[in-house]
Formats: structure tokens, sequence, C-alpha cells
């Protein structure tokens, strides 16, 4: 019992990211990467890994205002992610639709198909709040392993 | 101690098994680190590869509905077991000398071919457009680079067995005797061309940049890898992890096997696999770029292939 509790704590030092565009007009998706890969802001120090397949997906970061063309690719992406998984909303779209809310061709907020679990309002939120979300993110993944 | 009992100690806990996993997660956290530290990062903890196999253990595996599931779960673990067995081939000098029932070069080059195949298996079984991609660039890369290893493998082996008095020998224990005996081969100009195409081959091998087109992560989404999770992932980071010891270990064993008996030896040893890592795989891997399939495909057919059979040719001739 102890061990296990052991190596889930361990566990949840290796959060792996993987970043869901959902129409976004990468403002996000552009601090997103600026978060991981630059000197100044190294998530790679917490152990994440932006990774390519949904598969090996841990931290779910989604961007944009949920086109309703991309909206069921999302929703079935998401599916395909294996549990458990937390998911963060990055950026003002996702959240409340932004600057495209009340759109006919949006469907944010995304919370109403997907259980969002961090918020990251801005547009484009600073690299430090996402730095934060995410680490929110695997506070609540601790919980969830 | 009966010697059936001493393979079995060899594969399962040193210099197989326990040791080459734990050495084998080592070096990749080393790597990753090394690279974030020439990138300006901070980078992970050193044992990063490790908390990842742990985390992996607690997700869920999923197996597509296309994929064939036999194939698909198998495959990891026919790569892993090959790679287990190929560490306790490969001598450590002064340390660990493998029993020859165990086999010889011969042996080690099809079983360093495996992990290849285990990933073609998967991709293929995966019933994924991207493994498929995967697989094909898997297979086109090893038809490039195995005519390299083929022959470096022969030169040396000629080299030894010319010098010994007899014909090309494929025992690795008698190449590293050889070397300690009469010094180096990395200090030998005549095998040069063949260090050099031993060098383009081990990145290609072991699927690193410039030569990790197979699992090109932001082009084909892991390629093969693509609809592994859970332990099944696992399973594959544990034979990358063990093939990146055999390998280097391989290219320490033919080129420069030159340590003390020993405690001191596995020191020297382990501290040549972290240049060797550090040089050869993190300094490169961020410096460059990935080449396409059919550069990577032309270039092995031309440079290392040439260095190769020079190598060969040079070591018959003289």
């Amino acid at each position: 019992m102890l061990l296990a509790r052991n190596l889930k704590q361990i566990a949840a030092r290796s959060p792996w990211l993987y970043r869901i565009n959902s129409g976004s007009c990468n403002g996000c998706d552009v601090e997103l990467a600026t978060t991981a890969c630059i000197p100044r802001y190294d998530v790679e120090r917490l152990g994440c890994q932006y990774c390519g397949s949904p598969r090996h997906a841990d931290i779910v970061l989604i961007t944009g205002p949920l086109n309703r063309r991309v909206k069921n690719a999302v929703l079935r992406l998401w599916e395909e992610i294996p549990d458990p998984k937390v998911t963060v909303a990055v950026g003002v779209c996702p959240i409340s639709g932004g600057i495209f809310r009340e759109s006919y061709a949006v469907c944010a907020p995304v919370d109403q198909y997907l259980p969002i679990d961090v918020n990251v309002p801005g547009c484009p939120p600073r690299p430090q709040a996402i730095i934060e979300g995410v680490a929110q993110a695997i506070e609540i993944w601790r919980t969830r392993l | 101690m009966p010697t059936d009992l001493l393979i079995l100690v060899s594969v399962l806990i040193f210099p197989g098994g326990l040791f080459a996993f734990s050495l084998g997660l080592m070096l990749k956290g080393v790597d990753r680190r090394v690279a974030a530290r020439l990138q300006g990062r901070v980078g992970p903890p050193l044992l990063q590869p490790a908390f990842d196999l742990i985390k992996l253990g607690f997700k869920r595996t999923m197996v597509p509905d296309s994929a064939a599931p036999g194939v698909f779960l198998a495959a990891p673990l026919i790569g892993t077991v090959a790679m287990l067995l190929a560490v306790a081939l490969v001598p450590i000098a002064g340390v660990y000398t493998p029993d020859p029932r165990l086999g010889n070069l011969l042996v080690l080059l099809y079983l360093l071919s495996v992990p290849g195949v285990a990933l073609m298996l998967a991709g293929s079984a995966s019933g994924s457009p991207f493994g498929a991609v995967g697989f094909s660039r898997e297979m086109a890369l090893m038809l490039a680079y195995e005519a390299t290893i083929v022959l470096v493998v022969a030169a040396v082996g000629l080299r030894t067995g010319l010098a010994e008095g007899g014909v090309v020998t494929f025992s690795l224990a008698e190449i590293v005797r050889h070397q300690q005996e009469h010094g180096a081969y990395l200090l030998d100009p005549l095998m040069w061309p063949a260090l050099g195409a031993f060098l383009f081959f081990y990145p290609a091998n072991l699927g690193i940049v410039p030569f990790d087109i197979p699992e090109a992560e932001t082009e084909i989404l892991e390629g093969p890898l693509l609809e592994y999770s859970g332990p099944a992932l696992a399973l594959f980071k544990v034979m990358s992890a063990l093939k990146t010891v055999v390998v280097l270990s391989l290219g320490i064993a033919l080129f420069c096997p030159i340590a003390p008996h020993g405690i001191a030896g596995l020191a020297v040893w382990l501290a040549s696999m972290v240049v060797l890592l550090a040089v050869g795989i993190s300094a490169v891997r961020v410096s460059i770029g990935r080449m396409r399939i059919d550069q990577a495909f032309s270039f092995f057919l031309k440079w290392p292939l040439l260095l190769a059979a020079a190598s060969l040719t040079v070591v018959v001739v003289v």
C-alpha cells in the first residue's frame, strides 16, 4: 500500500503534455512552444515533455474556441487519451470564446463538452501563467493517479 | 559455480538484465540533461527516464480496434528480450567475458536488428497510417545501415584474425584480448575508416537525430509508437535504453577496450560510455536537424559504406 503510494508520488513527476489546437489563432500555441523549449521557461525541469501522440499524454492543453468544424475531431481526440488525464484550457478562447464569442462558428465554452480542470485565461496568457497552470494540473493529476 | 548458472546471471543480473536496465535509464537521463544544458536549459532530473517508466506503469494500455492485438502487444516484448540477450554478449574489458556458448559477433549482429524489426511489427500491427509510414521508413533505414555495420565488423574481425595468424575471427572476446595486448584500434590509423563508419552507424541504429526518421515525432507523431500507451510503451522505452547500452558497449569493445581489471575497469568503461554518449549523441542531437529518409538512404549508401569498404580493403591489402 505504502509502496504503491510512493510510486504514485514518483509517477506524478513525469507529466507528458499534449497540445490540442481547436481553431486557435496560434497566439497561445506560440506561447506554449516558448514555455517548453527556451532557456528562460524550461518546463522539462518539472519532467514535462511534449509528446506527439495523444496516447502518450497525461496533461492536455486545449487552445482555441472549439470551432464547429473541429469540434467532433477534438472530442474524439480527447477520448483517445488514456486515463488518468487532466485537461487545461489555455487562453481566454476555450474559457468563454474570447473575441469569437457569440459567433455562429464556435462552440465555446469548451467545458460544455469536456471536463476542464484548470483555466489559464489571457489573450495570450503569459508563459509564467501557463507554467503555473501546468503546475496546478500536476497537483490535480497526482490525486487521480 | 556451474557455468549454466553463470550464463543465467550474466543475462539477468550483470552485465545484462538489472545492471544494463539501470545503466540504460541513467544514460538516457544523462543524455537529456546534457542536451538541455547545451541548449542553455536546466533540464530534467537525472532519474527522469525512471520516473517516466513508473508513470507509464500506472496508465491504461489501449489497443486500437484496427490493430492485430497479439502482434501489437508482443512486439515490444520481442525487442526487449533480444536486447537483454544482446547485452550479455558484449564483453567489458577487464571485467566480463561472455561465455562462448552464448554466441559470437554474428549472433550479436542479428540480435541488434531485432529492435528494428520489433518496431516494424509494431508499426504495421497498430493499424495506423502513421505506423505504416514509420514501418516503411524503418525498413529503408535498416537496409541502408546494415551493410555498413557488417563491413565494419568484418574489418575488425579480419584485422584481429590476421594479426593472430589465422583467418577472420568473430569472437568479441578474442578481439578485446588482442587489443589489450597490442593496443586499441582507436590508435591504429588503418582502422580509422572503420571507426568513422561505426560513428555514422550508431545514431542510425539508435534512432537519434539526424537519423530518427522512423519515429520523427514532429512529422509522423512517433510513427510505430503512435498507438502505444501505458506498460507497452514503457517496454519500448526499456528496449531503447538497453539498446543504447548494447551499441555503445559494442563500440567500446570493437575500438577501445583498454581498461584495468576489476572495479577500476568498470569505472573506465562507464566513463567511456558517458563520454561517447555526450559527444556522439547529445551534442549531435542538439546541433543538427533531421534528414529526410531519401537523404539518409543515399547518405548511408555513399559515405559510411565507402568508409567501411575502404577499411576492409586496407585490412586485406596491408
